[in-house]
């Protein structure tokens, strides 16, 4: 574990937490350890995050800082329109949720993890874009257009507007019925360490706030970029001391703790197999088979094919279209959320797929998203004529 | 090889929601689509036409050069040729032998030039477009009413309604980002009535269904007022501050058929549902109302949204958020084409063609000395009549994205009308049955390779942006319009070089556009129009304080019902109404060539009642003949208990089994609407059909 930081200032200024993360992938475009960089760039404002891949380490800039209102998932898009990242080395940033879809995505040869660099951020949870707008207007009070920076620190939401800071507590806010997003609140893989590195501010010294990054080392790789970014003066590093690195580890298990919590609530209702069966008929009941939990979901192949062989043009489709659904992702949802995020018909679809899946995972001692294992009893062989 | 990759924040190409979505484009090939979560209509959610509004884009049929007809076939040309040639023939013609028909598929840009090159070139005001087809009876009934013709409210505030009724939309299949707003607001208690021949997919989700029979609209709404009033439930203090006319209203549904078993009776809705439905508008506060084609597109068009706008003033359900008359747009920029001035009769912005103050008004603008008369033009539903049975008057037609061989209702008289053009000009993306009959076919972009603006149904101008160039030598419809308009003389009035200069005139020329620009509508909200100035936040609702007539009081308008124009006899005893397929758009041209969408549904069929399907002897998915005193069809039967007996439907993309060979053209006597949603039919079971699974 070591703190990191950027030596470039105009790179320390525009990133978080000392821009440790930007001058690494910007280091590893210019020195062609990777061919292209997969992230997050920030459009019309700071609660719309857009995917975006550049092999120009100048842009690599122009995609720092931190956007809690990008809700979206990569994972996908590597085998959707990058050829699974064969042919070329692709470095990313990558939430806990990105991470997990990839390895899904990887283990069903979707994408080649051996050519992506992936650069993991310590992730609390995220917030969608309107949600955002709600927060900062009925939370805060201002305009959401005013807010020039939004970060979330020590259980604190903070923002600027006008020059000016303002925080509140996460759990006052989502007292209110606001706040992240469901899944993000259920998820406990919040330090992702099956990325090269894990990069976040959990557990920085307070006055060291804002100016590095702890970085947490997981892979050979990881250590081969940090050692040669330091080489080239790419970065500057220290040594963090042991009550920080204690302090890094309560955080995380006070978040874990957190959503042990959330899960617990939300699976309550669909603990029974009846009652579970009947949240599933009466919620799909309004699905319009628009595709996107199939199109979405990173524990499934790229094909809508074994789907659309089920009831074709039928609004709305019966009831197999989703159980077959289920079966195929069975103990392999990793809860991105995604499903019900883009459910035009408000499905909770990650809820009742998350629920499956952790009871299947406790039954058969597997982990969705981490690396190298393999799920128990998900469709692991792609559908034929797909 | 590193992809060159980028994601285009635009607009949907399909209904009226206008939802954001982000276009993948891979080395210059749009590959896909991906969620734009910060758009505030949709979050990223799309419907299935959204998600695959890509694929059709690349097709290899894409119309790629100009097109001349020469010995009844087409030949390539160049694009001078073609223009000069149209140029020449155009010129032959007087302001009262042309037609122009634009597109509500086109940006508000193209509209906008379309329409002065109508009025600027040819000096005529016989321009319209499908607007004609879908809300034309809207438009002149809130007109009449709130001196507005548009969706009161926005699409954002309908959570905040306690009662939601729906009449005529199969919000779910046809709008389904609103269907959504549906969800929503029932989740935080609100009730949702459903008014509809069909158990739709919206009905099932809905608190209660009124089985309405096809054409009786007005009766079952004069049966609801009369019951608010019976209860004491009007808003009185509405009535009294901001409405008149209260009084004949009143009078008019004390008749029989307005009592519980008179409207009954009418409607086919049982009484105690009435009832129902009338205490939930009347005491759920805040109700919106939310409508569509199954309103519309009736010879009491205009007369069925009048009674709704009774019905919503007598329970004050106007100017707050929750509340109000929403007519549901069906295409993504029939709101912005209206806007803009592709009707007969006004100039952007709705200003009058026969007021001087307005025709002053665009003069300047648009540098010219003189327009055409000051009489509006004819519509394209009483073009259609005069080319088929009174030809000779009409010449010459200009069309943009529109397929009326398909859109139009009868079609076999379309046919006859569209042969009797002398000369017949269209810009379109594929060929259709309509291109077939045109002289020359002109190459346009799709809505992925040019920029612009679309108007959606909340009255939001959102940019839709380019992604990649046209193929081959197609351009962007107002590049065309632009450069044929120069081939006439014309070219210091139409200069332009971007998208963009062509709104900037917009906002110059209407001021409900006024304020509005490229870089404001950058964010994700956009505005919605009146936007007259640059600093005004644009007007989410409308009528707040007063309404938008001269009087700024709101005007009931008693309406009495009348039979549709074809009712059932014994030779055609069933009452045939038409619509949409959740996963196809109008007459297929993009839709059918989008694998995913038209992989799940190939062709068309008629739903029909299984009572009366059994005693026909017909079975689900056997092909039987339908027919109308105007033609007939053969399509499989989708039997049923989903719909009303003596109601049968029929989607009307299918070119194989279209529809519009059936429908009746008759029009509503004030906006000209045909009455596609109900006319005299009958179903026969074809002699010697084999079920092909046996039996």
């Amino acid at each position: 574990m070591i703190y990191v930081w950027a030596t470039d200032p105009g790179v320390r200024r525009r990133g978080e937490s000392g821009g440790a993360v930007t001058a690494l992938l910007k280091f590893a475009l210019e020195e062609g350890i990777v061919d292209a960089v997969l992230g997050v760039k920030r459009g019309a404002d700071l609660t719309d995050g857009r995917p975006h891949l550049t092999a120009d380490p100048k842009e690599v800039e122009g995609m720092a800082g931190s956007i809690h209102g990008g809700t979206l998932l990569l994972s996908k898009l590597f085998g959707k329109y990058l050829d699974g990242a064969r042919g070329f080395k692709v470095g990313a940033v990558v939430k806990g949720c990105d991470l997990m879809g990839i390895f899904e995505q990887a283990k069903r040869g979707e994408v080649d993890r051996n050519n992506l660099l992936l650069l993991g951020l310590n992730c609390g949870g995220s917030i969608a874009p309107s949600m955002m707008r709600r927060i900062i207007s009925e939370a805060f009070g201002e305009e959401p257009a005013a807010v020039t920076k939004e970060t979330i620190h020590k259980g604190r939401f903070h923002i600027t507007v006008r020059g000016e800071h303002k925080d509140l507590p996460i759990r006052e806010i989502e007292g209110a019925g606001l706040g992240r997003r469901e899944n993000c609140r259920r998820c406990k893989l919040k330090v992702p360490r099956g990325a090269d590195l894990a990069c976040g501010n959990w557990g920085v010294r307070e006055e060291l706030v804002g100016e590095v990054t702890f970085v947490e080392v997981t892979t050979d790789r990881g250590r081969d970029l940090l050692r040669r970014a330091l080489e080239a003066g790419a970065i500057g590093i220290a040594s963090p001391e042991g009550p920080c690195i204690k302090a890094r580890k309560r955080r995380e298990d006070l978040i874990i703790g957190l959503s042990n919590e959330e899960r617990e609530r939300d699976f309550a209702p669909l603990e029974g197999s009846r009652d579970r069966m009947r949240a599933v008929i009466e919620e799909t009941a309004r699905c319009i088979k628009c595709y996107a939990c199939v199109e979405v979901c990173p524990a499934l192949f790229n094909t809508t094919g074994p789907y659309r062989t089920s009831f074709p043009g039928l609004v709305p489709p019966g009831l197999e279209f989703h159980l077959t659904r289920y079966a195929h992702v069975a103990d392999s949802c990793i809860n991105c959320g995604q499903c019900q995020e883009l459910c035009p018909m408000e499905i909770p679809n990650a809820r009742i797929m998350h629920a499956i899946a952790t009871d299947l995972q406790e039954l058969r001692g597997y982990r969705a998203g981490e690396e190298g294992s393999k799920p128990a009893v998900a469709l692991m062989r792609r559908p034929e004529g797909a | 090889m590193i992809p060159d990759m980028k994601f285009v924040a635009t607009t949907c190409p399909y209904c009226g929601v206008g939802c954001g979505l982000l276009l993948a484009v891979r080395d210059e090939r749009v590959v896909g689509v991906e969620p734009w979560q910060a758009h505030p209509i949709n979050e990223g959610k799309l419907c299935q036409k959204g998600r695959y509004a890509h694929q059709f884009i690349h097709s290899e049929d894409r119309l790629k050069t100009p097109l001349i007809k020469r010995g009844g076939s087409f030949v390539p040309a160049s694009w001078d040729e073609a223009l000069q040639l149209i140029a020449r023939r155009l010129s032959s013609y007087g302001p009262e032998e042309v037609f122009f028909l634009a597109s509500a598929k086109a940006t508000n840009e193209e509209n906008y030039l379309f329409q002065k090159f109508a009025r600027v070139v040819m000096k005529t005001n016989n321009v319209d477009h499908c607007a004609r087809l879908c809300h034309s009876s809207t438009v002149s009934a809130l007109a009449k009413a709130f001196g507005s013709g548009a969706m009161t409210n926005s699409i954002l505030d309908l959570e905040e309604a306690r009662c939601i009724f729906v009449i005529g939309s199969n919000t779910f299949e046809q709008h389904p980002l609103i269907g959504r707003r549906l969800v929503l607001a029932r989740r935080r208690g609100a009730k949702v009535i459903s008014a509809d021949p069909r158990l739709t997919p919206t009905a099932k989700e809905a608190d209660l269904h009124l089985p309405i029979r096809p054409g009786t609209d007005v009766a079952l709404i004069n049966g609801l007022v009369r019951r608010i009033i019976e209860g004491g439930w009007e808003d009185r203090g509405f009535i009294e501050e901001r409405t008149r006319g209260f009084e004949t209203l009143r009078e008019t549904v004390m008749k029989e058929e307005s009592t519980l078993p008179g409207t009954s009776r009418i409607t086919g809705v049982p009484e105690g549902d009435i009832e129902a439905a009338a205490e939930m508008i009347a005491t759920l506060k805040p109700a919106a109302l939310l409508y569509s084609m199954g309103v519309t597109q009736h010879t009491s068009g205009v007369e069925n949204v009048l009674a709704l706008a009774n019905l919503m003033m007598l329970t004050g359900n106007i100017g707050r958020p929750g509340s109000g008359v929403n007519p549901l747009r069906g295409q993504n920029n029939v709101q912005g084409a209206c806007d803009m001035g592709a009707l007969p009769n006004v100039f952007s912005g709705y200003q009058s063609v026969e007021e001087d103050g307005c025709r002053r008004r665009m003069k300047r603008v648009w540098g010219v000395e003189e327009l055409g008369e000051a009489r509006a033009g004819i519509t394209s539903t009483e073009m259609m009549e005069i080319l088929a049975d009174r030809p000779g008057r009409m010449k010459a037609l200009y069309l943009m994205g529109e397929n009326p061989m398909i859109s139009e209702a009868d079609q076999n008289r379309v046919r006859r009308a569209l042969d009797n053009v002398e000369f017949m000009v269209s810009q379109e993306i594929f060929m259709t049955e309509t291109t077939e009959l045109a002289d020359v076919v002109l190459p346009a972009a799709s809505f992925a390779e040019k920029d612009g603006t679309f108007t959606n149904t909340d009255r939001r101008v959102q940019r839709l942006r380019k992604a990649i160039d046209p193929p081959g030598e197609a351009m962007p419809d107002w590049e065309i319009l632009s450069r044929l308009a120069r081939a006439m003389g014309y070219g210091k009035e139409f200069d332009y070089r971007r998208a963009e200069e062509i709104f900037e005139e917009i906002a110059r020329a209407t001021p409900s556009y006024a304020g509005i620009s490229y870089p404001r509508i950058e964010d994700p909200h956009a505005l919605q129009w009146p936007c007259p100035g640059p600093h005004h936040p644009g007007t989410p609702i409308l009528h707040v304080e007063r309404f938008a007539t001269p009087d700024g009081l709101g005007h009931f308008s008693p309406v009495e019902w009348r039979p549709p124009a074809e009712v059932p006899s014994e030779d055609y005893p069933l009452i045939l109404t038409t619509g949409r397929s959740l996963w196809h758009w109008h007459a297929g041209s993009m839709t059918r060539r989008s694998e995913s969408l038209d992989g799940e549904v190939e062709t068309g069929w008629v739903e029909m009642n299984e009572e009366e399907a059994e005693e026909m002897g017909i079975r689900d998915g056997e092909v039987v003949r339908v027919s109308s005193r105007r033609g007939k069809i053969e399509l499989p039967a989708r039997v049923t208990s989903e719909i009303k007996r003596g109601v049968i439907f029929v989607p009307f993309h299918f070119a194989e089994c279209p529809a519009n060979r059936l429908t009746n053209a008759a029009l509503d006597p004030v906006s000209k609407i045909p009455e596609f949603k109900a006319c005299a039919a009958r179903v026969d079971k074809l002699r010697g059909w084999q079920h092909p699974r046996g039996g």
